[in-house]
């Protein structure tokens, strides 16, 4: 607990969550825009097509948010060599689990902010109804573990190399990498493709009608092994990440 | 058996690929001392320094901290009663100088009134508030001291603290390492390549060449090795080191010179009646003085850079 205070000791004057904000502000600048002045048609299927546009705009964006996240909360241990001083003072690897959740605790607070906004987009926009809550809570938990494993990946780049072009060239990277995977199949086993997997509502467009019909997706059992990919790259990058960083000398 | 060293090193090495930067180091350094750890640049001096802070692994050997062989599982206790600063200062160059020290204070666990009192001892109370990037290179190696000042340890690690600091700096520092065993009653081991340097501030000197321990005692011992000694170019080399030996004189022969030790002027002036009986010519009576420098380049080799 003393470790991840001084965590957020550190971070002061790092404007660390302003710069999320503004990243995130793209995001919602994106969903403001995508569904802006729906008809009544689209206000029924309102709250299931927002549950379908988040996830590919996550695959876009979230690798280079949390590049930035993470390399943000390492670089200062960096320019400072702090690492020498600190590793006399505890255990590397509680140095790394203190940096793990204090980025957690990041995307906790991001994630909230992007589901309150689509909630309170949708009610602004008067969709039918209300969300369906088993459904939000699902696609919240779900886009809460693709953040983590994407962010335990970059930590794990951040930490280990000083020039942090490397893990934020790492971030662009997937973002790329997850467009690409977009277009291929509405799940992977990559951390890239997580929010696809992850995606609680899905398409059908029927081309003779030109009409799209959104429905709340129920997972094959492959998709099924994709979601539970998500949760096991937490567990390997965390590990891989604290046993590194461990083994590293100062 | 309970060690009389507060730090003690037994064959410690490390290897890195083929070069094997520390050779079988056998370090001791006793308590309420100020140890200096000499030896020219790349000889091994941090290498050592770090793997005594867990900052590095051994190769090979073990280190006694305090008393107590140094495992994974006791190595963050016996840590917590010291304190450093290894090759630069660590900051965080965005938050000021008390900033710094409160997350060092937050992580050692000691008191917050130890912050106002190291920014006191290293002179910095006044740019406490200041951002650390705005700090001169000098400040920033005050800051470092601070840091490792925190908590007041039994043993503080310094390597090159004097490194970056202007020549008033540098006689603050020494002055500074010098009284912390009388004020505070620690134990400091800090390292130089500069000879000057620890013959100002050190009680025992370690010299390091080459990864291995060339040289280990008081500075005492090491001053002793500079005495004078009288010089002697005869013409028969040989014979007259035999005649020297026959008086009971502890005489050697380096080159083409018999070195003896010093003694009074009549004495020289017998023994030098007593070679001239004998047919040796005398061309040339010396007086020599090796100065410590010369001991240390002797110990380190001359092709060290110093």
């Amino acid at each position: 607990m003393i470790t991840l205070r001084t965590e957020f000791k550190k971070i002061k004057r790092k404007k660390i969550g302003l710069t999320m904000c503004a990243l995130i502000g793209i995001q919602f600048a994106w969903l403001l825009w995508s569904g802006a002045r729906p008809d009544e048609k689209e206000k029924l299927q309102g709250w299931i097509e927002m549950l379908y546009s988040l996830p590919p705009i996550s695959v876009i964006m979230m690798p280079t948010v949390m590049s930035v996240l993470a390399s943000r909360l390492a670089d200062a241990e960096h320019k400072g060599s702090t690492y020498k001083l600190l590793n006399t003072l505890r255990r590397p690897g509680a140095l790394y689990h203190a940096k793990a959740v204090c980025g957690a605790l990041f995307i906790l607070g991001i994630s909230i902010a992007q589901f309150l906004f689509i909630i309170a987009l949708g009610y602004a926009r008067g969709y039918a109804g209300h969300p369906e809550w088993k459904r939000y809570a699902a696609a919240f938990l779900l886009h809460l573990a693709c953040c983590l494993s994407l962010y335990l990946l970059q930590l794990l780049l951040s930490m280990l190399f000083f020039n942090q072009m490397i893990p934020l060239v790492a971030g662009l990277g997937g973002s790329m990498l997850g467009l690409i995977l977009m277009y291929i199949k509405m799940y992977s086993f990559l951390p890239w493709g997580g929010f696809l997997s992850a995606a609680q509502a899905a398409m059908d467009w029927n081309p003779e009608t030109r009409v799209i019909h959104f429905f709340y997706r129920q997972y094959s059992r492959v998709e099924l092994c994709a979601v539970s990919m998500i949760f096991i790259w937490i567990v390997v990058f965390y590990t891989a990440g604290r046993i590194l960083f461990s083994r590293k000398e100062c | 058996m309970p060690t009389p060293y507060l730090v003690e090193t037994h064959n410690l090495t490390k290897q890195y690929g083929k070069n094997r930067c520390v050779n079988a180091v056998n370090m001791h350094v006793p308590p309420g001392a100020v140890y200096g750890f000499l030896g020219p640049n790349g000889a091994g001096k941090s290498t050592t320094l770090k793997m005594i802070l867990g900052l590095a692994r051994p190769t090979e050997g073990s280190i006694t901290l305090f008393g107590t062989p140094v495992s994974e599982k006791n190595r963050m206790k016996l840590l917590a009663q010291t304190g450093s600063l290894i090759e630069s200062p660590s900051y965080y160059g965005h938050l000021t100088g008390e900033e710094n020290l409160r997350i060092i204070q937050t992580l050692k666990g000691c008191s917050e009134k130890d912050i106002s009192e190291v920014l006191k001892i290293v002179r910095l109370s006044e740019a406490r508030g200041k951002l650390v990037n705005h700090y001169s290179l000098g400040m920033k190696q005050r800051l470092g001291l601070a840091a490792a000042l925190l908590g007041f340890p039994k043993l503080l690690i310094l390597d090159e603290p004097t490194n970056g600091l202007d020549p008033a700096g540098i006689q603050e520092m020494r002055e500074l390492v010098c009284s912390l065993p009388a004020a505070y009653g620690m134990t400091v081991l800090v390292s130089s390549h500069l000879l000057d340097e620890i013959d100002r501030m050190a009680d025992y000197v370690g010299i390091i060449r080459k990864g291995g321990l060339i040289w280990q005692d008081s500075l005492e011992s090491l001053h002793a090795r500079s005495k004078e000694q009288i010089a002697l170019r005869v013409s028969h080399t040989a014979i007259a080191l035999d005649l020297l030996r026959q008086n009971g004189i502890e005489a050697a022969q380096e080159e083409e010179y018999l070195l003896l030790p010093m003694m009074d002027d009549a004495y020289v002036a017998n023994l030098c009646r007593q070679l001239v009986a004998q047919n040796i010519s005398l061309y040339r009576i010396e007086k020599r003085e090796k100065s410590l420098e010369d001991i240390f380049l002797s110990l380190t080799g001359k092709e060290s850079s110093l």
